[in-house]
């Protein structure tokens, strides 16, 4: 028998309850960024990564924290927490709660960039050109306007059933021509692009982070601004619209902000799965269901979520390392169990 | 006053709703009746402006519909759906809440003033007990109730309800007519209510109006629109319409059908 | 065409060496190989094969190696070397072999790969001699070649290539005894222009061998797998004193050479990026586990101790 839901307040906390939950999720998602770099494979002592008697090029500790490990867990982070959220946007949108950033063939793009450049594109002489982060990323926008196209009427609201029925269309043509290419491709780049599908947060240097933050960034202040409409969005479009939420408008938004927010954490890591649907019910299951909670808390506690992922996938077996989609994958599946279980 | 002047709507097929026009008066709870696809839903929807009509137009006092913003109308207009089915487990009262959405601005949190609102809402529709209860886990009765608090909280003037008691059962059918009747009296709120059921439609509207294929038919007291005939155009059943002094209202008996 | 062929044998063999030994095998498959091979691998009666498909490249370069080119009527999709097997007929590879184009080329030996057991069930079947290639180190090849040349009838001829390249790679191995063993990350994947998808040799297999027979410690020899993909953080930590990338296709331009070199750059710590001891290696032979096996032991030796080559 299903349990009342969580105590809610009365009167004028709902100030108090952004504040504590945005805090506490922040202290989480902090300490994961602060003690993720320390911890690793490899013993490192604090004190001699800033001693900064030793130069910076002869320091081991110090390369292992900043070059190694600080791009890693940042990349962590961002990737974690625009899954996260951009999960419980598709979510509101599709008025679902399995839906994941996937469903509407954003990763399914990705893959397909990517594919094609690791089964084509990969002599040396093609230059940025063949570089699979922007391939996926073009992958992914070309899906997601597809997607678009195929399900959308001017001036009038998107049916979420079209925009499903659109998005399961793209990912199994796309998978389809995914299959081909795979076919055409030998051996290494075979398993080159399924070591892609794994995720991978190791990437090395800063660069790929600031090219992709300016999207991430563009994306959450989209989301920050539409998660009042999300709510009444996800209790009935007509219903929302009757109550003053410009429907149309909200949809492409919501629509255009996931895709950009999936499509740049999928060319920076590769596609991740499992966060944007699992944190999104984990934060459910703790602070309600009002999306102006639900996304701070997911971004932050999916930061962290995927962070502590990566932790586990580059120590459990040292030296040999689990791609983290794999660690993700370990966890959601149980999680769903569980769930299953709780339910019936 | 809420009024329909010539309003046409239809998609590429044909038209769901020709030429109508109505008047919905101020302070009465208004009956539309008629078969399903009559076009009552419609003419509902381009009342409250979540459809626009292809020819026509639709006013509130001397303004058009189409010359107000979505949340302008929305402070004047409070619609209550046939059924409503939240795809997540929002709280009683975050449901009700959600009322005061266009009267909020972008980022603005809701205040005291809301939540009072939103309390008044909950004790006009006896759920005041029930605000911290998940919305999916209410009775049907408990449910619609709390849907109209919402819409009460939205602080319109005009209320339009869709089929309001349209999957209830007969005791939270009488329970509902009793709350609008109640509403209509205490808070003066002008009513729409699309129903075929006739004598929910007899027991709480003054006034009412029916229609067919997507055509007025007849528009005007209750007393003297709801009759034999009416219903014989209506849905081809006759009917026996009587007044029942035990009800205090007309009551609707249907014999056969006609065809 | 032929570019993208001449970067393919490497990687066949270096994908062979990730993808491990776990053949794909239907229970009946499977009786059928056993059948197969042992009737492949000691053939003391049967007369020499006069028509040989062979599915794997660097068993057709033993053949031709051991003079039976001629006796080769059809090679994989792979196979570019040596420059007369593109006239030759192609029958796919180790996803797609074509068996019916195997079969209209009247073969009465097929080379396969240990792992194409249903294939080696069809032509066992068919009454077609099949010799099953498994991959393996330098021992395994030196094998091989002398298996092929049996079965081809050039025994002599594969004793002799087989000399030879013991005495190529024992002189190898006296020119570096004197000099320090350095510990080298032999990277045979990386992704273009970054420091991602960097793969290398665990500790295992032919290219090991050879490192090991040029005079370099594998950096990730404890590993002991024949591919492993390590992280920025683990390669740090092991400090190569030597960073060897071996590319099967052709050298590309010096910008570009330069740009793939300057990756390693933000890897500061690594002995071998502050020693400028970061080399790229390009040529098919480096990867083909096949009578080149010589040439790639002198390439590597002559990076690794350059003062030890005369």
């Amino acid at each position: 028998m299903r349990a009342s839901a969580h105590p809610h307040t009365r009167g004028g906390d709902l100030r108090v309850r952004f504040m504590s939950v945005v805090l506490g999720y922040g202290a989480l998602a902090l300490a994961a960024c602060t003690l993720a770099p320390l911890a690793g494979s490899t013993h490192i002592s604090l004190a001699r990564v800033f001693d900064r008697s030793i130069p910076f090029a002869d320091n081991v500790d110090a390369q292992i924290f900043f070059v190694a490990r600080m791009p890693r867990v940042l990349t962590g982070a961002i990737v974690g927490a625009t899954l996260a959220s951009a999960g419980v946007v598709m979510q509101a949108l599709l008025g679902n709660p399995l839906a994941t950033p996937f469903t509407l063939g954003v990763s399914t793009g990705s893959a397909l960039g990517a594919v094609l450049v690791i089964t084509f594109g990969s002599s040396a002489a093609a230059g940025a050109l063949a570089s699979v982060p922007l391939a996926s990323l073009a992958g992914a926008v070309v899906a997601s306007a597809i997607v678009y196209v195929l399900a959308t009427r001017p001036g009038r609201p998107i049916s979420t059933m079209v925009l499903l029925l659109a998005g399961v269309t793209l990912n199994a043509f796309f998978s389809a021509l995914i299959l081909f290419v795979q076919y055409a491709a030998d051996f290494t780049q075979a398993y080159r692009t399924i070591r892609w599908l794994m995720g991978d947060l190791d990437v090395g240097s800063f660069t790929p982070i600031l090219a992709a933050l300016p999207m991430v960034l563009a994306a959450l202040a989209i989301f920050a601004f539409l998660t009042r409409s999300l709510n009444l969005l996800s209790v009935g479009a007509d219903t929302a619209a009757t109550r003053g939420v410009d429907i149309g408008w909200t949809q492409r938004l919501a629509f255009f902000s996931a895709s950009l927010a999936t499509a740049a954490a999928v060319s920076l890591a590769g596609p991740i799965g499992f966060v944007g649907i699992v944190v999104p019910h984990l934060v459910r299951l703790m602070v309600g269901v009002d999306h102006r909670i639900v996304l701070p808390a997911s971004a932050l506690f999916g930061a962290a979520f995927l962070v502590a992922c990566d932790l586990i996938a580059r120590t459990v077996l040292a030296p040999i390392e689990v791609p983290v989609g794999v660690v993700t994958a370990m966890v959601g599946g149980p999680f769903f169990l569980w769930l299953l279980v709780r339910r019936s | 006053m809420l009024r329909a002047e010539s309003v046409s709507f239809g998609y590429s097929g044909g038209f769901t709703l020709t030429d109508a026009t109505v008047t919905i008066a101020a302070g009465a709870v208004t009956g539309l009746l008629g078969p399903n696809g009559c076009g009552k839903t419609t003419l509902l929807k381009l009342l409250c402006g979540v459809l626009h009509p292809r020819s026509g137009r639709v006013m509130i006092g001397e303004r058009t519909l189409a010359s107000m913003t979505r949340r302008e109308l929305a402070r004047h207009v409070a619609v209550v759906p046939q059924e409503t089915h939240p795809a997540f487990e929002y709280t009683v009262l975050e449901m009700v809440l959600m009322g005061r959405h266009p009267h909020l601005s972008a980022f603005q949190l809701e205040g005291p003033a809301d939540f009072e609102i939103a309390r008044q809402a909950l004790d006009a529709t006896g759920t005041g007990h029930l605000s911290t209860r998940s919305y999916m886990t209410l009775s049907g009765g408990e449910k619609q109730r709390v849907v109209i608090a919402s819409a009460l909280a939205q602080a319109t003037d005009i209320l339009l309800l869709d089929e309001p008691t349209a999957s209830l059962d007969l005791g939270y059918q009488l329970e509902i007519a009793s709350l609008l009747a109640r509403l209509n009296v205490e808070r003066r709120v002008t009513m729409v209510l699309a129903t075929h059921d006739l004598n929910l439609a007899a027991s709480l509207c003054k006034c009412v109006i029916v229609m067919r294929d997507g055509r007025i038919l007849a528009a005007g007291a209750t007393d003297e629109v709801l009759t034999d005939q009416t219903v014989r155009r209506l849905y081809d059943v006759e009917a026996d319409v009587q007044f029942h002094s035990r009800a205090g209202h007309l009551t609707v008996v249907p014999i056969r059908r006609t065809l | 065409m032929a570019a993208r062929q001449a970067k393919l044998i490497g990687p066949v063999v270096v994908a062979l060496l990730v993808w491990g030994a776990n053949p794909v095998a239907s229970v009946e498959a499977r009786a059928d190989q056993q059948t197969a091979r042992r009737e492949g691998s000691q053939p003391t009666t049967t007369a020499p094969a006069r028509r040989v498909v062979s599915l794997v490249p660097n068993v057709t370069e033993m053949l031709f190696a051991v003079g039976a080119g001629s006796q080769v009527v059809g090679v994989s999709s792979y196979d570019d070397f040596p420059a007369e097997t593109k006239a030759l007929p192609r029958v796919g590879a180790l996803l797609d072999p074509d068996t019916e184009r195997i079969l209209s080329l009247r073969p009465d030996l097929v080379i396969v790969y240990g792992s194409q057991g249903e294939v080696e069930g069809q032509f066992a079947r068919a009454g077609i001699h099949v010799y099953a290639y498994r991959h393996g180190g330098v021992d395994s090849i030196l094998q091989a070649i002398r298996d092929v040349a049996r079965l081809t009838g050039h025994q002599s001829d594969g004793d002799r290539v087989i000399r030879d390249l013991r005495t190529r790679l024992e002189a190898v191995r006296m020119r570096v005894r004197g000099e320090p063993r350095l510990r080298t990350m032999l990277v045979i994947g990386r992704d273009v222009g970054t420091l991602r998808g960097v793969y290398v040799s665990g500790g295992v297999g032919f290219l090991h061998e050879l490192l090991d027979l040029a005079g370099g410690d594998d950096a990730f020899g404890d590993i002991k797998r024949e591919a492993t993909q390590p992280s920025n953080e683990t390669m740090i930590v092991r400090a190569p004193q030597v960073i060897m990338e071996l590319h099967p296709g052709e050298q590309p331009p010096a910008a570009t050479l330069q740009k793939e070199r300057a990756v390693w750059n933000m890897l500061a710590s690594v002995p071998a990026v502050r020693n400028g001891r970061v080399h790229l290696l390009y040529g098919g032979y480096l990867l083909a586990a096949g009578p080149r096996i010589g040439l790639a032991a002198e390439a590597l030796a002559r990076v690794l101790h350059p003062d030890s080559v005369k």
